[in-house]
């Protein structure tokens, strides 16, 4: 691998999802629309007080409230 | 070494007459147990297969029944599956680990994994002409490492889907 030296840069959990990210840009293009919604992550938080959760928060609340649920086939 | 092993005792074993349901010399006496595995979606569950080649970062190896344990980790390649007799089946993976279990079972665990036809080669060389642009470019450390991992994965496939 002529980027071994990627680790001096990233952790291996982006290492991995910058490669994932290159195979579905790859695909044919019927399926790398479906692929490239994998691709997709949203975080969403809920800050917890006395036992009882607040309001739940998308960290990104513009790019985030278009993401559904699970992409599992 | 097992996999010496296994071929030559494979050849002792080998039935000098044709019983009903084996089909002799051409089959391959034992089988791993392959479960290959994608976050979203589980190709092969706990399916007996002969042989398994893979692109390990180490290099590229088959894996044979009875292998030896270990855990390797993969490189952006392919993974071929030979079931039985002389049909193969290969996906082109992103990386991840092969972890072959005692009690000959083998276990890949990949983050995006497509047969081969569900690539584009247009795709892939606008993709590769693209990240060794940047790779090639002005911007920043992580920028230009980031381009470089692209460009092996599409240099990768390129080789794969060149070679069917």
């Amino acid at each position: 691998m002529s980027s071994a030296t990627w680790r001096n840069v990233f952790t291996y959990n982006k290492y991995a999802q910058i490669t994932a990210r290159a195979v579905r840009q790859s695909l044919k293009e019927s399926e790398r629309v479906v692929a490239e919604k994998r691709g997709v992550t949203a975080l969403k938080y809920q800050q917890w007080e006395n036992g009882v959760g607040g309001q739940q928060v998308f960290l990104n609340p513009e790019e985030d409230k278009g993401v559904g649920k699970s992409a599992a086939v | 070494m097992s996999a010496l092993r296994m071929l030559s005792s494979a050849a002792r074993r080998v039935p000098s007459t044709l019983t009903q349901q084996r089909r002799g010399y051409a089959e391959v006496a034992d089988k791993i147990s392959l479960s290959l595995v994608l976050p979203h979606q589980a190709i092969f569950t706990s399916k007996d297969v002969v042989q398994v080649n893979l692109a390990a970062a180490t290099g590229d190896m088959g894996i044979l029944a009875n292998h030896v344990p270990s855990i390797e980790a993969l490189r952006p390649g392919l993974i071929e599956v030979i079931e039985s007799g002389n049909t193969s089946k290969k996906w082109f993976a992103s990386g991840g680990f092969a972890t072959v279990h005692p009690g000959n079972k083998l276990t890949i665990n990949v983050i995006e994994a497509s047969p081969l036809e569900s690539f584009s080669s247009e795709a892939v060389r606008a993709n590769l002409q693209e990240a060794l642009k940047v790779a090639a470019g002005n911007g920043s450390e992580e920028d230009k490492m980031e381009a470089r991992i692209e460009a092996d994965v599409y240099e990768a496939l390129q080789h794969a889907l060149g070679s069917k």
